[in-house]
């Protein structure tokens, strides 16, 4: 090795000396840079930095550029070989060579076109030089050069050459100075002509290329205009057309863009072109894009902004007014543009009401208001009836910022002055009117403070317009109230309008009528008449008024409340509920409400209109977005360096994490206590809770007060400080005996530090951004000793009575948090109830569970009916109800803000405002499941239990900092495939609770990694489904497994009842699945096993009730239903009339339905059920299905789970969502060979085009619509182990005849031979639709039967 | 409690025996039963003896019976394995009902076929465009396979 480089060093020496010397023969120079090539070439950067530059950069170019002529071909291109090898190797020399006249040197050789391996050289050279002096290259006129030398390159072969000097170009003109833009310009016409190309990596750089000059060229209307004569416009959309766009680089995409923006704001030929290739629909897809599934907010921006330039601008300047008419010329002049325009105001809407940033939400509604100002009053009027305009003024009216304020004012105006008569009476019915009145009397109110506060909201209007650049921000400080009564007075005053019949007033009364006589009507079973008539009435108003009745007559009718003090039965808004008030009487009064209420609210009256309570949950959606302010997001001004896409768990690292420095001191009305007066470091999750016990025992003045249970009580509030959230729900309870203040103001106990001071500093602010001197401030807190007399409240009292009172309650729904919410008239946690969102919140929370529960609620309606005798046969025992689906109580709004939250670098340190963590406990259903998985995987790293006992009592105290804990690494285990069980039962007790990621390899098998521990976790999943192991209900299948048709629940187990079977290894098994389950969620492990939705319950801690069973057990279930009505029929009658109860025949006697070793009783194989002793059978069954049967397997399983980390943390997610994080998206068949698997009989084949649809639609169908659709057709909900393929008889394919019309039809099912009977639809969409119908409409029937 | 009802069960048709069939355990399994059926007069099963075998779950009256005939029978509803397409045997199933009435609804499916849920197509599409050939290789297959 030395004694090459020491023969490099050589050749190296005499090289230059070689060339050094100008005298030299040409042979001889060219032998010279040919060794000087090959040491460049093999040498590393250090040696070529070594070699003098100094000689080499001034003799190279001069060689370059030797006489073309003669016969020492060679030196030019060994020379400019030598200037490549050694700017690739080094590219400081770059500068040095341009600085001796490289750049010309090859700028000629370039335009002589020599031979094509000169050429290559230069290009080489040239590309590091060009990056390194760019200025250099472009005012030597290299672009055009090296554009001019593009045809030289035909072949295929040489693209990489054109790639090359692309390459060149867009390193030359990104970011270039203005003064060399006509330079620039010169290569537009080159470029242009490569846009022909048929190559679209050429044409793409061809358009990058362009966008950096037209960039660079923007502030030139001149220029600008020239290039918009090219055809550009054309090559790009040809690019982006057919979702192009999403398969270019992110730098390219945005220069395009900016290439379009640029062309658009100049050139009203460039408009129209861009309107005649119907650019509104790319950017109608677009926007959807990336706003919604792939949020990227800067793109968001930038489309708008494009949006915006496609249109004259607005209160232009003198010198543009030739460009405004002539682009009001062009869209005027052809209705279809127009309509494109009209056809992105309703994306707009949505993404404007929608958007978590400021910046967004104003570039739409100046995109609007330019839109309204073009259009024609007609227009605007339809465009009423689609979008409902005036809904959106409000909902945005309502916000603070006072950008958006005044452009939605702007809005109003405008439409006012276009049509007045009409919008006039919108604005009245949907509330812009109401809004713009109480803006300016709550602007007069507070002009004058407001002039100090508000000039901290940061600008939002972006560089509309060229010239407009330097200018501060325009909205004057009173210019919101100053537009406001301009709108006021000039419109409003009006009062010729009222001849016109006023629905409004009608409406706003009936709906508020209506809740508040739902209200009075208290005792409705006195009146049978009026019950019926008042029922009528609602079920009128509720499908028939509230889907045309506005969201602001919604809202400022009360309904809300009303609503809330209806069901809750007078608790809500009402403080004080006191020990007088009956929890039980309560109880039954609100139950009775909920359920007349879900019975009217759940069932359709016809078929074509959504059910009211799916419209009633829209209404509160829309509603809520009006309350964008009370969920404030809060931004470090850290670089946001998270990508926005799929995050990965977190796992407990070893990290720096941000401190606040709070310094405490006594208050001064503080005597009492001792005066601490010093700094103390937190981390960001601090409470004044959890400081209170290390500061308490500090400022305790009492000496002599034993030290012993001071600690004590300290070790035990640190323990709990790291659960996260362990006591929220007792609030109240707790007495802490200091209380905080900052500023003067007292500190919410629950609240961490940091969110409270922030919220203090920046009052009449929502989103803010964090300054970062915040960081490093000491911020002063005082304390002073909390007089607490009146602690225990009446309110408490009654909340202890009612836990009370719900532990003996039979149903599990009854102890639901929205149950306990509307019996209790309150959130839970400490709400301010007087914030717009709250009433919101409540109801939401209320009808999320009245959905949820709404089997229950009905079934339960039934067997009270058939108590009663209204009810006859117990056949009719059924109800058939129509949820609404869950993902329909989603707010995009606060999905938004949370995700972009959830993007600050911050938040996982602790920059979480208190309202995310409040909706992700209280209101998950509000959050879609992506969102609540990020935030998961953001914040589970706080809910690990590590290995190190946490037993330092300080550590909350000083931050995670002091504890060390081990990164992400991962840990191998090997395991045996014949003892796969015992194997993952040692690794799991070993290796579970660590916070390292765990992968498996096989014992004599040399894979690792992934597909290996995919393997093990698959393998493991089907061991534990094996027949005979005692854990599962269900039958055993031919193959030595288990199935059950609804999924897997633990089968109940007694002492005696199951001979053969240790028990022990039953509850090994389950405390294995616990640590498999929760290690599949932290290592994003698969499982293959299909528990039931009840067992799923049981992760997620919910209680189970006899409802229950049906979705694991259908027969046994519906059974026990039917018997608990004969209970309570027996019961209302007192006296069992009837001569033959049908008990007997059934020959019942007290052991497990199944397992006639389990005795219910003691000698229960003995004793008979009759009539008389059906309550008591029917709950010890349901107990030992449920409950003591299976208590000792969940309660392993749970272990294993906790071993890990708090269970707790899963409540976020629902049923469906914990199956999705553990068994996987995958599908719930094999999709590749779908049609391996079925038969196609009787009039279809393979190759029919009815087939070749279905399949289609079969494999767009989503998780959940398979699984309806395996349950329409087999009438199992889960597939045997092995998917489609083992189902026997195999899914059968065939034609039904119809008489009729064939897109009339459905399609219809025989589950015994999974047969699925196909009319021959006419087109995809309806078949695709009838299908969902028909799975969708069988899904709801299951309750039925 | 399977045991006992099914117990009941089988004292109750000795006591009280339907007309046009019969049935009982096999051997000692008392959860394993077979059964005769006699094709009803007025169907093309007239005169035939069907065999039919009776496995009891465990969880018995909670769950249907599985019923199965070992005869071979050319019905839309039966296949060649003996499987019945029966609503009570299936979803329907109460544990009101008895396996006494199991076979009277069976033994009325064989009177009144449903061709239009059928578990056999074929023979669905025959009973329904020709109801004369069905009838007459219903016949049959009673002649050949259930006179013996």
């Amino acid at each position: 090795m030395e004694v090459a480089e020491e023969a490099r060093e050589a050749v190296l020496v005499y090289a230059l000396a070689a060339i050094a010397n100008e005298g030299a023969e040409a042979g001889e120079t060219a032998a010279a840079l040919a060794a000087l090539c090959d040491v460049l070439a093999l040498s590393g950067p250090d040696l070529i930095h070594g070699i003098p530059s100094a000689p080499l950069a001034k003799r190279l170019p001069k060689l370059a550029a030797a006489s073309a002529g003669g016969d020492d071909g060679d030196v030019p291109l060994l020379a400019t070989r030598a200037m490549a090898e050694a700017c690739e190797g080094a590219p400081v020399w770059a500068a040095r060579f341009a600085h001796h006249g490289a750049v010309e040197a090859l700028r000629d050789r370039l335009l002589a076109v020599n031979s094509i391996e000169l050429a290559e050289e230069c290009l080489r050279a040239l590309e590091v030089i060009s990056l390194e002096c760019p200025e250099e290259c472009l005012s030597r006129g290299v672009a055009a050069a090296v554009l001019q030398f593009f045809d030289f390159f035909s072949t295929n072969k040489q693209a990489r050459h054109k790639e090359l000097a692309l390459q060149i170009i867009s390193n030359i003109f990104s970011d270039y100075d203005e003064e060399y833009v006509s330079t620039a310009m010169e290569a537009v016409p080159s470029l242009c002509n490569l846009l022909q190309s048929s190559d679209k990596t050429i044409l793409k750089s061809a358009i990058s290329c362009l966008a950096l000059v037209a960039a660079g060229a923007s502030e030139n209307a001149e220029h600008m205009g020239k290039l918009s004569e090219t055809n550009a416009v054309e090559a790009t959309m040809s690019l982006m057309g057919n979702e192009g766009w999403k398969s270019l680089s992110d730098d390219t995409l945005t220069g395009i863009l900016g290439l379009l923006k640029n062309l658009a704001s100049v050139s009203a030929k460039a408009v129209k072109s861009l309107f005649e290739l119907d650019f509104c629909g790319l950017l109608k897809q677009m926007i959807t894009y990336y706003s919604s599934s792939n949020c990227d907010n800067d793109k968001v921006k930038m489309l708008l902004e494009l949006i915006y330039q496609l249109m004259p601008p607005l209160g232009a300047s003198e010198q543009h007014a030739k460009l405004v008419t002539a682009k009001k010329n062009v869209i005027m002049g052809q209705s279809a543009y127009m309509n494109q325009l009209a056809s992105i105001v309703a994306l707009t809407v949505q993404v404007a009401k929608c958007a978590a940033l400021s910046s967004i939400c104003y570039r739409c509604v100046v995109v609007i208001s330019n839109i309204v100002e073009l259009s024609t009053p007609d227009f605007l009027m339809e465009l009423q009836k689609t979008v409902n305009l005036s809904s959106f003024l409000t909902c945005l009216l309502a916000r603070k910022n006072r950008h958006i304020l005044f452009q939605t004012l702007k809005i109003s105006r405008t439409l006012l002055e276009k049509c007045q008569q009409f919008f006039l009476e919108t604005f009245t019915k949907e509330g812009v009117k109401h809004s713009i009145d109480s803006i300016v009397s709550q602007e007069k109110n507070s002009s004058h403070q407001l002039k100090t506060k508000n000039n901290k909201e940061s600008c939002l209007s972006f560089d509309l317009e060229s010239s407009s650049t330097g200018e501060a921000c325009r909205i004057e400080n009173n210019a919101v109230m100053k537009l406001g009564e301009e709108i006021k007075k000039r419109f409003f005053s009006v009062k010729g309008s009222k001849k016109s019949p006023h629905r409004f007033g009608f409406s706003l009364k009936s709906v508020r009528d209506f809740f508040a006589r739902l209200h009075a009507a208290t005792s409705p079973t006195e009146n049978p008449d009026s019950c019926k008539q008042l029922s009528d009435l609602s079920r009128r108003l509720l499908s028939d008024e509230l889907p045309v009745t506005s969201t602001f007559e919604f809202v400022q009718s009360g309904s809300i409340k009303y609503l809330a003090i209806y069901l809750s039965n007078g608790a809500y808004c009402n403080t004080d509920l006191s020990d007088e008030q009956d929890v039980l009487g309560q109880l039954d009064e609100v139950q009775s409400r909920l359920q007349k209420f879900a019975s009217l609210a759940l069932t359709v009256s016809n078929e074509s209109s959504a059910n009211p309570l799916g419209i009633l949950v829209e209404k509160l959606l829309d509603t809520l977005q009006m309350c964008y302010d009370s969920f404030p997001v809060m931004l470090s001004d850290e670089p946001s360096t998270r990508e926005s896409m799929m995050i990965p768990l977190r796992y407990p690292e070893t990290q720096e994490v941000t401190t606040l420095e709070l310094k405490f001191r006594r208050s001064q009305r503080e005597k009492e206590l001792r005066n601490y007066n010093d700094v103390l470091s937190v981390d960001l999750f601090s409470t004044p809770d959890a400081i209170e016990p290390v500061l308490l025992p500090e400022v305790c003045k009492k000496t002599d007060q034993e030290p012993a249970p001071k600690n004590l009580n300290q070790e035990k509030e640190a323990n709990g400080n790291s659960k996260l959230g362990e006591s929220k729900n007792d609030d109240g309870n707790r007495s802490s005996k200091l209380r905080f203040l900052y500023n003067g103001v007292i500190l919410q106990p629950s609240a961490t530090f940091f969110e409270s001071i922030l919220r203090l500093m920046n009052k009449g602010q929502s989103d803010l951004e964090i300054d970062p001197s915040f960081w490093d401030e000491e911020h002063y807190i005082t304390y002073r000793k909390r007089n607490r007399s009146k602690e225990i409240s009446s309110q408490s009292s009654y909340n202890t009575q009612l836990s009370h009172v719900q532990e003996n309650l039979q149903y599990t729904w009854l102890k639901d948090p929205f149950f306990t919410a509307i019996l209790l008239g309150k959130l839970p946690g400490d709400l301010d109830g007087s914030d717009p969102s709250y009433n919101l919140l409540f109801m939401l929370k209320v009808l999320e569970g009245l959905n949820r529960f709404s089997y229950q609620l009905l079934m339960d309606e039934q067997i009270n009916k058939f108590a009663e005798g209204t009810l006859q046969d117990i056949n009719d025992l059924k109800v058939a109800i129509y949820p609404v689906p869950q993902h329909q109580f989603i707010s995009s709004l606060l999905t938004d803000k949370l995700e972009l939250q959830m993007q600050d670098s911050l938040f996982e340190d602790g920059l979480i405002p208190s309202w995310c963590v409040y909706l992700v406990e209280t209101c998950p259903f509000l959050l879609s499941f992506n969102t609540r998985w990020k935030y998961f995987c953001l914040t589970a790293h706080r809910l690990f239990k590590t290995d190190q006992a946490n037993s330092s009592t300080s550590d909350h105290f000083h931050g995670h900092a002091d504890q060390v804990k081990s990164p992400p690494q991962t840990k191998k285990y090997r395991v045996t495939r014949s003892a796969i069980i015992e194997g993952a039962v040692s690794m799991m007790t070993n290796h579970g609770p660590s916070s390292r990621i765990i992968e498996v390899e096989f014992e004599g098998e040399v894979g690792t990694g992934r597909g290996p521990t995919f393997e093990f976790y698959t393998t493991v999943s089907h061991e534990l489904q094996r027949a005979g192991l005692g854990m599962w209900r269900g039958d055993n299948r031919e193959d030595g497994f288990i199935h059950a048709s609804f999924g897997l629940f633990p089968k109940p187990w007694s002492s005696s009842s199951m001979q053969g079977i240790d028990f022990s290894n039953v509850l090994q098994k389950f405390k294995l699945l616990g640590h498999l389950v929760v290690r599949a969620v932290l290592d994003g492990r698969i499982l293959d096993i299909p528990l039931s939705k009840a067992f799923y319950k049981i992760v997620l801690e919910q209680e189970l009730d006899i409802y229950d069973i049906p979705s694991f057990d259908p027969e046994l279930g519906k059974t026990l239903i039917e018997f608990q009505a004969l209970v309570k029929r027996k019961k209302f009658m007192e006296t069992s009339l009837r001569t033959s109860s049908p008990t007997a025949d059934l020959c019942l006697d007290f052991t497990l339905p199944g397992s006639p070793e389990y005795e219910l009783i003691p000698r229960g194989s003995q004793k008979m059920v009759t009539l008389d002793s059906l309550e008591e059978y029917v709950s010890l069954v349901v107990d030992a299905t449920l409950k003591s049967g299976i208590a000792k397997q969940i309660e392993a399983f749970k272990s294993g789970i906790n071993e890990v980390f708090t269970l707790k943390a899963l409540k976020m997610f629902t049923e469906e969502e914990m199956e999705r994080i553990l068994c996987g998206e995958q599908d719930a068949w094999a999709l590749k060979n779908l049609e391996d698997h079925m038969e196609f009989e009787h009039g279809y084949d393979i190759s029919s085009p009815s087939i070749t649809t279905f399949l289609e639609i079969l494999r767009e169908l989503g998780r959940e619509e398979q699984r309806a659709f395996i349950q329409f057709t087999t009438g199992a909900a889960q597939l045997p182990l092995g998917g489609l393929a083992s189902l026997d008889p195999k899914l059968t394919v065939v034609r039904k005849q119809c008489d009729g019309n064939v897109d009339d039809e459905l399609p219809s099912v025989n589950t015994c031979r999974h047969f699925i009977k196909l009319p021959p639809y006419s087109s995809k969409e309806i078949m695709k639709k009838k299908l969902k119908y028909a799975i969708t409409e069988g899904l709801g029937s299951f309750h039925l039967s | 409690m399977a045991l006992r009802r099914i117990i009941k069960e089988l004292k109750d048709l000795q006591r009280d025996p339907p007309t046009s069939c019969s049935a009982g355990p096999v051997s000692d399994d008392i959860f394993h039963w077979q059964a005769t059926i006699i094709g009803p007069s007025d169907s093309p099963y007239s005169g035939g003896v069907f065999l039919v075998t009776i496995h009891f779950p465990p969880d018995y009256p909670f769950k249907p019976p599985k019923v199965a005939f070992k005869t071979k029978v050319f019905h839309p509803n039966i296949n060649s394995n003996g499987n019945i397409c029966l609503d009570i045997l299936k979803e329907q199933w109460s544990p009101a009902l008895t396996i006494s009435k199991v076979l009277l609804s069976i033994c009325s499916l064989l009177t009144d076929p449903n061709p239009d849920d059928p578990l056999v197509p074929e023979i669905a599409h025959m009973c329904k465009t020709d109801r004369l050939r069905y009838e007459s290789t219903a016949r049959g297959w009673t002649q050949k396979y259930a006179m013996g």
